[in-house]
């Protein structure tokens, strides 16, 4: 059958389909090679609670090595069993394991259906991130965060940072603008280094992928905001219903085996395996909406002397940009809608940016081969007129087992994304600047059909991201094992930014086109052996290596000037420039870690990595970094009370860096051009003697579970100091070069404590009501720049010893509140830049007939931030809609009735840019979801085993501080999430996303 | 160590040496990465690296030109804010006539790379051994531009990271380059060398040497900064570029002295030396003075490629001018000024006695040197020198953001920036 499907696809000629025919043939074929002369245990895994399926549970034969993974519909299949008595036990991560005793006949089939119950502490639990090889949770003696999906997320997120925000203590996830496809800075446990990325590396199935965003889509010359000012994130190329688990480690304890560029803590996601069985396919459709809460004041607080809407229909509480903005067009009927004015016609003509999303995905296998195949098309409108994004994402993920001893694993996912984008951020070629500054803008006329033409620029990006890797695990002897993976991660990204001829302010157009390739190339391995010691205590040595090579190449073609209309290429234009750009860094290392058991009750580690790296300095060497970490399973001694629950004690200590960058080591001169002729500029100053910064972390805490297995509590204390900073040393600008240099000079320090806590108020058998909160509180302090002057990382951020890293530091009003003009203080430190404070608040109601309903908010507190729009327009005197309400004072009452910080941030005669600075505390809720399976008739109907459908709100209630008067904390600069500093340009704050889905299971 | 000898031995024993392999592998990792693109130092001191550092060092000292000249031109109101306070625009401070020390570090860090980078590069020519005796002289001729510029428009001297210094060290090392410039260079780079010698002379009051190196120049030489619209904003012409309508619209004639005189649509019979256009658009953004100014953007520079003139001719007919105000001849000092006016097309100018002469000699010094970044050194060296004769009233602070030239104080030169004093033990603060 399968063979005439196939020929039956070929005879048609179409590639296509043919792949996809081989696909499907693929799927219906190997189950069939499973043996049939032993026996078979077969049976489905629910949840307890909810009564669903439960996929990804190991079930396997206790000591036999004979086992499978429950697929995504709960049922399981161990072929080739041989007849005899077994314990059959099924365990997965958040679920009690359960263990069934069974008979297996010769050529029989056993059925075993299993129960299982969410568990709060999993001891057992296998972890992977910041071990070498594999390790038991009761092992680990730091903190590891994990998210188990299919559990924990009910709601499908848009991409991963939306998967991830809210969830784990001691991490901040947040967005940049609007700007479709737009990545989230992600934080864990604050700010680590002052220079260099503070994004934590990603790694996915193992292999090492780009965390720093792709590049920006902006001209290689002119000002560098004439963009939409975001950039995409390679963690959103992973497909978020292709991941089954995420790890997060967040620290130097926990992340030294990664060594250099690890300090900022590692992301590892772990994508669906097949299971053995007969293929089950999962299909999922959403269709959602995307629309913006106000960010700007109500229009009842404008002062008399203005006018209730701009000259285009915009109000205040968009700051004037809603008659471009999907879901808030003004109506059509409204006197002010001019001709060819998109508009509100009435029912379901804006409701906002449309978002559609269809996944598929196939998994199965035979007891040695065994696959996960998916693919996921999405195409989103933004909230911005232009932007729109379309992304293909394929997945092909094989398990292979030709001996005993060898398993190979080869995972493999390509995406292509498209992106169209309009000019936003700090672009006076932009729509979003030129409609926030109304009629002071770069037209001096804020009218719909003076505005519209900015629509002209074309911004469009293609990435094209690749990431396979291939592990081979072989285990020569029971005790001994080698893991080898090799990782490629290539991404190719081609940015075309056109101003076309006759563009409102380039009327002889410009157009940039650039090609892009980050790739990283990783080789790892790892040995391990289990060694039984005397005296019962067992130990596992492993030792290994790591490689990772990045490059980073691009080439831009510049033109402007071109002679007319048309769709341009560069070679039209009157004058071409050609720009090219090359890196390559090389970072390698060797570890070796040593493991004792107790008992099973007390656990030792020991290991130190020793890496290389290209960006040190020659007269730097290797650097070594140690790492030591204990756990005591407390609730397994003696004195113990069972009834008292579990609880595990544990407390790490390690070492991890972060590299200098390419250049920094060696003293350069610029090849500049002049006129056609070349010239060299100084550069950098050089420092043979730099390297890595080194972060030691010390951190303790516990995790139990209580109450009778209703309570958890995960408490962690952690403390950093990052020695050798690497601080940019500001060079006298007298002696030629102006640029600073990187030095090892500094000194900063973190600490902080996170907790986690779950308690299931309900659990019966139909309903279940859990609650849960992390609270995490950080604080930073810059404890030495080894003699060197206090310098500014950009946005007011400063690194000033005695102050948070990094502190934001302006001039300031000292009488704020008094009616009198203000006295101004220099250099007042108003706090850090990253929140202090991060509370996550979450509940889930599972109630009779499979409903889930689930919540889950957050909040930042204790950070600083420049609304930089404001100062923009401030000093230019635009009528900034911020000010509204001391205008209205100003306007009613006098101007004495004015304060003093008033006066200052409203008044153009007191003007600073630096009475910009506002808090950044906001509370959002992350996501309101409900989920309801589909009666079973109706999915058998479809010939499915079982569907569900799933409504959700996500960012759709906000709060923020009210000194924030304008925007939004999630507002970023022009370089979207790879700044070091928080501070806003003229964005549209990200979304609120409505979101339907029907996810049905084959 | 049994332990570890026990491993040893099973791994041996199953033949698994590929990790032993793998790990040496690893340990003969190569490190030494030479990415393209950036030069290291040691490769300019061969011969062929010597034309792009000469052609360097001129660009460094165009970088320090443009932004001086520019800043230095709304403070002494060439030019008048009508806009943008952003990338090209002129901020708050400036347009009050305040060169606060802590908005000036551009300026301060271009122009001392460029100084730096001049003497630098001449010595690494020597050490090497100059491949041609002209690439030397011009690397000279640039070097003695960028102290120039310092000597003109900077309050002290600071060298290398060290102490402040009088104003004059400028001077003294100006002159010492152009010296060498003009020995070693021949034809127009040599005259201009000596121009420029004569404009560092006239600066120090040094009158007779002045002149001396005036006499030689003819009326029609022009040596010039060169600017390029083809290499991005560092390149570009900043007075012009922040003027054009793309997007700035940073500043205009309104308000200005030129308003009235210069020629225009509105005075097609202006001197035409000093042009604008008249536009009935508005500068980009509202400034705190006024409001929404009129863009009448200067016509002198159309183009954000065009040069800006060092030294001219005409420059050192305003040098002997003014050195004889100085020895008290003006008539004959009106007689070079109307013999500059009647070559431009332009009624003479009238005095009759010498204020009235340094009046006019002030004006057309203005004219001669518009927006080439010369203003703010006369504006300085006439207070030092308590020079009779008057500034034109828009050229003058007239105390108030709402009134007369809209400055509420003018300050004639740049302070040591912030970045120099937070960084440099040697300096104590913006005055050293």
């Amino acid at each position: 059958m399968v063979n005439r499907l196939l020929e039956s696809v070929r005879s048609r000629g179409s590639g296509a389909a043919f792949a996809g025919a081989a696909l499907l043939a693929f799927a219906l074929a190997v189950p069939a090679v499973a043996h049939a002369q032993d026996g078979t245990v077969t049976g489905s895994v629910t949840d307890a609670a909810s009564q669903r399926p439960v996929g990804s549970v190991q079930v396997h034969l206790v000591g036999t090595g004979l086992g499978t993974l429950s697929r995504d519909n709960g049922r399981f299949i161990i072929l080739n069993v041989p007849p005899g008595d077994y314990t059959l036990r099924a365990e997965r991560i958040g679920f009690t394991a359960v263990e069934a005793q069974i008979t297996v006949g010769a050529g029989g089939t056993v059925q075993q259906d299993f129960n299982l119950s969410a568990q709060a502490l999993g001891l057992d639990e296998i972890v992977v991130t910041g071990t070498a090889g594999a390790a038991r949770r009761r092992e680990v003696g730091n903190s590891v965060s994990q998210l188990n999906i299919e559990e924990e997320v009910v709601a499908p997120p848009q991409n991963v940072d939306a998967l991830l925000q809210g969830r784990v203590p001691g991490m901040s996830v947040t967005q940049s603008s609007a700007s479709v496809g737009g990545g989230a800075m992600i934080r864990l446990r604050g700010n680590v280094s002052m220079t260099q990325s503070n994004q934590p590396l990603i790694y996915v199935d193992g292999v090492r992928v780009r965390s720093s965003g792709f590049a920006k889509n902006v001209p290689p010359i002119g000002y560098s905001g004439r963009s939409n000012n975001d950039v995409s994130s390679p963690l959103n190329s992973i497909s978020p219903q292709d991941i089954e688990r995420v790890e997060v480690i967040k620290g130097a304890a926990a992340t030294t085996l990664y060594g250099t560029e690890a300090s900022a803590g590692v992301i590892q996601i772990f994508t669906k395996r097949g299971s053995v069985g007969e293929a089950t396919w999962t299909g999922q459709i959403n269709q959602g909406l995307a629309r913006n809460l106000t960010f700007g004041p109500d229009p009842s607080l404008r002062p008399p002397s203005e006018n209730p809407t701009s000259l285009s229909g915009g109000r205040s509480d968009f700051l004037f940009i809603n008659p471009w903005l999907r879901g808030h067009k003004p109506k059509c009927d409204d006197a002010i809608v001019v001709a060819d004015q998109p508009c509100d016609s009435g029912l379901f003509s804006d409701m906002g940016a449309h978002q559609q999303n269809y996944a598929l995905s196939v998994g199965g296998g035979a007891e040695n081969i065994r696959y996960f195949v998916s693919g996921a098309f999405e195409s989103d409108d933004g909230v911005l007129p232009n932007d729109h994004e379309d992304k293909l994402i394929l997945r092909g993920n094989f398990t292979f087992s030709p001996r005993e001893d060898l398993q190979l694993q080869w995972n493999t996912s390509y995406t292509n994304d498209q992106l169209a984008h309009t000019a936003g951020g700090n672009n006076a070629h932009g729509m979003t600047l030129n409609t926030f500054r109304r009629d002071r803008n770069y037209l001096n006329d804020e009218s719909f059909n003076a505005i519209n033409p900015f629509l002209n620029q074309e911004i469009t990006t293609q990435i094209d991201h690749l990431i396979t890797g291939l592990t081979a695990t072989y285990s020569p002897m029971a005790n001994f094992s080698n893991r080898l993976s090799i990782g490629y991660d290539l991404a190719q990204q081609d940015n075309r930014n056109l101003r076309p001829f006759g563009f409102i302010r380039a009327p002889t157009g410009i157009l940039a086109t650039s090609r892009y390739e980050f790739n990283t190339l990783t080789f790892d391995y790892v040995g391990s052996m289990d060694v039984e010691l005397p005296s019962g205590i067992r130990s596992a040595l492993s030792f290994g290596g790591q490689s990772v090579t990045t490059r980073s190449e691009v080439t831009t073609a510049y033109g402007d000037n071109f002679p007319g209309p048309g769709d341009p290429d560069v070679d039209n234009a009157g004058n071409t420039l050609g720009f090219e750009d090359r890196t390559r860094v090389v970072n390698a290392g060797l570890f070796v870690e040593s493991k004792f058991d107790f008992s099973n009750k007390y656990f030792l580690i020991a290991g130190v990595r020793v890496d290389g790296n290209s960006a040190f300095g020659a007269d730097f060497g290797f650097q070594a970094y140690p790492k030591v970490s204990g756990s005591y399973i407390i609730s397994d001694e003696d004195f113990w009370n069972e009834g008292w629950g579990s609880m595990k004690l544990r407390a790490a200590w390690g070492q991890a860096g972060r590299a200098p960058g390419a250049f920094d080591a060696v003293r350069t001169f610029g090849a500049a051009g002049w006129g056609g002729v070349p010239a060299f500029l100084p550069s950098n100053v050089g420092n043979p003697e730099v390297g890595p910064e080194t972060t030691t972390e010390l951190e303790a805490g516990f995790e139990g579970s209580f109450v009778d297995d209703r309570l958890a509590l995960d408490f962690t204390y952690f403390t950093q100091n990052t020695a050798q900073a690497l601080f940019s040393v500001r060079q006298i600008p007298s002696l030629g070069f102006t640029s600073s240099q990187l030095a090892n000079v500094g000194e900063l320090a973190n600490s902080g404590m996170e907790l986690g806590l779950t308690y299931s108020i309900i659990r019966n058998d139909t309903w279940t009501w859990d609650i849960g909160s992390t609270l995490s509180l950080h604080d930073s302090e810059i404890i030495s720049l080894g003699g060197s002057p206090s310098f500014s990382i950009g946005g007011f951020g400063w690194v000033v010893e005695g102050h948070p890293a990094p502190v934001i530091r302006s001039d300031c009003v000292t009488n704020p509140d008094a009616h009198a003009d203000p006295i101004i203080e220099d250099d007042c430190y108003h706090g850090p830049n990253q929140a202090t404070t991060i509370a996550g608040m979450h509940t889930t109601f599972q109630l009779p007939g499979g409903i889930t309903i689930a919540a889950r908010a957050e909040y930042q507190g204790g950070a600083f931030m420049s609304n930089g729009p404001q100062a923009a327009a401030t000093r230019r005197s635009v009528r900034w809609a911020g000010c509204f309400e001391a205008y209205n004072t100003w306007e009613t009452q006098g101007y004495a009735a004015l304060t003093a910080e008033e006066r200052a941030r409203c008044d153009l005669q007191f003007y600073q840019s630096d009475f910009s600075i506002q808090p950044a505390d906001f509370f959002k809720i992350r996501e309101l979801s409900f989920q309801a399976p589909l009666p079973e008739a109706w999915a058998s109907m479809a010939g499915a085993s079982r569907a569900n459908v799933t409504i959700s709100g996500r960012n759709f209630f906000r709060w923020v501080d009210p000194l924030m008067r304008t925007l939004d904390p999630e507002v970023g600069g022009n370089v979207g999430f790879n700044t070091r500093v928080r501070s806003m340009t003229e964005h549209v704050p990200p979304p609120a996303f409505y979101t339907f889905a029907l996810q049905v299971v084959f | 160590m049994k332990h570890i000898a026990r491993i040893a031995s099973s791994m041996t024993h199953k033949g698994a040496l590929l990790p032993v392999a793998l790990v040496t592998v690893l340990a003969a990792c190569d490190f030494d990465v030479v990415n393209p693109g950036r030069v290291q130092e040691e490769f300019l001191f061969e011969v062929e690296a010597q034309q792009a550092i000469v052609k360097g060092i001129g660009r460094a000292a165009s970088e320090a030109q443009n932004w001086v000249g520019y800043t230095g031109a709304a403070i002494t109101r060439e030019v008048h804010p009508s806009g943008s306070t952003g990338s090209f625009g002129i901020t708050v401070e400036w347009q009050n006539g305040e060169l606060d020390y802590e908005t000036v570090n551009t300026h301060w860090n271009l122009s001392q790379r460029a100084r730096w980078w001049g003497d630098d590069g001449v010595a690494k020519i020597m050490e090497t051994g100059a491949s041609e005796q002209s690439l030397l002289a011009e690397a000279y001729l640039w070097a003695g531009y960028a102290y120039r510029l310092l000597g003109e428009n900077f309050c002290v001297s600071v060298i290398d990271g060290e102490s402040a210094g009088a104003r004059s060290v400028y001077y003294d090392r100006a002159i010492a380059r152009f010296d060498q410039a003009a020995s070693l260079g021949s034809g127009e780079m040599a005259m201009a060398a000596v121009a420029g010698r004569a404009a560092v002379k006239a600066f120090m009051g040094d009158w007779a040497g002045a002149v001396s190196d005036a006499s030689g120049i003819p009326d029609g030489f022009v040596w010039e900064m060169p600017y390029f619209d083809t290499e991005g904003d560092a390149t570009r012409n900043r007075i012009q570029f922040a003027t054009q309508n793309e997007p700035y619209k940073a500043h205009t004639q309104k308000f200005t002295k030129y308003e009235d005189y210069a020629q225009s649509d509105n005075n097609p019979a202006g001197d035409p030396r000093v042009p604008y256009r008249v536009t009935d658009e508005t500068g980009d953004a509202a400034v705190q003075c006024c409001g929404q100014v009129p863009w009448w953007p200067q016509q002198k520079y159309t183009n954000a490629g065009d040069n800006i003139p060092l030294s001219k001719g005409t420059e050192m007919r305003m040098i002997e001018a003014e050195a004889m105000l100085v020895s008290g001849e003006w008539q004959g000092a009106m007689d070079k000024i109307n013999a500059l006016r009647s070559a431009a097309g332009v009624e003479a100018a009238t005095a009759s006695n010498a204020a009235e002469a340094w009046t006019a000699l002030k004006h057309e010094r203005g004219i001669v040197t518009w927006l080439e970044g010369r203003r703010l050194g006369d504006f300085f060296r006439w207070n030092r020198d308590n020079t009779p004769g008057d500034r034109h009233p828009l050229e003058m602070p007239s105390g108030s953001q709402h009134e007369g030239s809209h400055l509420v104080q003018q300050d004639l030169c740049f302070p040591i920036a912030r970045g120099e004093v937070d960084t440099n033990p040697n300096i104590n603060g913006p005055t050293g």
